[in-house]
């Protein structure tokens, strides 16, 4: 079951920081990347290559674990343990130029081609923004 | 952003990164697979990791049941650059006298750690990188 984010989770969820995002490995192992990433809706939206490990582990595996952390105090942090719910091509790429535009100010400068955004469902919120859990 | 390749020994970038009061952040797997991140305190010595943690939380217990963990460095002025650690958990060392959380508190926060509460038990990990990836190998 999805969770609603917390008044508190969502005004930390606006500030312009990169999640870092965990998946699981064929293996077992983790991986971990910093990406850019918004909150709408309660639902948490990741762009990326389709060739990105995360992506090709994400379908195998929808769970996925983003820590939110504020790189100038290493206190406020929140883990949001989730899962893909949905995926869509980003054609034209709106969805990372509109990325682009809330981390950089700016249009996205890279090829906007062969790119995928995903929507994640919060299912548990743990951390220090709503108090330890 | 994507580092495809991959080194064994840490290289003078990581270990210039790892040398500063910032914080590691550490996947671990609870029961069941679902990933869990950790922001901690960690010190690199002698070409390893060490953390400290209370014994009641989920991270050790997931770690000590795995013996493995990926853990995450990002340079403070440049979000995007990176190293990805895969480590191996070599020993699990009781801090009853709370000597090292306190020299890593001392790192973080340039005092003592706090006073333990009723029942805490510290402990440091011993962890070993064994394979390094990411935008700064």
């Amino acid at each position: 079951m999805a969770v609603e984010l917390s008044p508190k989770m969502q005004a930390f969820t606006e500030e312009v920081f990169p999640a870092i995002i965990g998946t699981n490995r064929k293996n077992g192992s983790v991986e971990m990347v910093p990406v850019w990433f918004e909150q709408q809706d309660g639902s948490f939206w990741i762009n990326g290559g389709t060739n990105r490990g995360w992506f090709k582990h994400l379908q195998r595996d929808p769970r996925i674990t983003l820590l939110l952390i504020d790189p100038k105090n290493m206190w406020r942090w929140a883990q949001v343990e989730g899962r893909m719910v949905n995926w869509a091509e980003d054609p034209g790429g709106d969805h990372i130029n509109h990325l682009s535009h809330r981390y950089m100010g700016r249009d996205y400068q890279n090829p906007r081609t062969g790119r995928i955004k995903v929507q994640i469902e919060p299912l548990r919120v743990t951390g220090a923004i709503d108090g330890w859990r | 952003m994507a580092g495809a390749k991959k080194a064994s020994a840490l290289s003078p970038a990581v270990r210039m990164l790892a040398a500063l009061p910032i914080l590691v952040v550490i996947a671990t797997r609870r029961d069941g697979g679902a990933v869990q991140l950790n922001p901690v305190w960690f010190e690199l010595k002698d070409g390893f990791f060490w953390l400290n943690s209370n014994t009641r939380r989920t991270w050790p217990k997931n770690l000590q049941r795995d013996r493995e963990l990926t853990m995450l460095l990002v340079d403070p002025k440049e979000p995007y650059r990176y190293a990805q650690i895969r480590g191996r958990l070599i020993s699990l060392i009781p801090d009853p006298q709370h000597e090292f959380i306190d020299r890593l508190s001392r790192r973080y926060t340039g005092e003592k750690f706090r006073e333990l509460e009723p029942g805490e038990h510290r402990v440091t990990f011993k962890i070993q990188p064994v394979a390094v990836t990411g935008d700064m190998i």
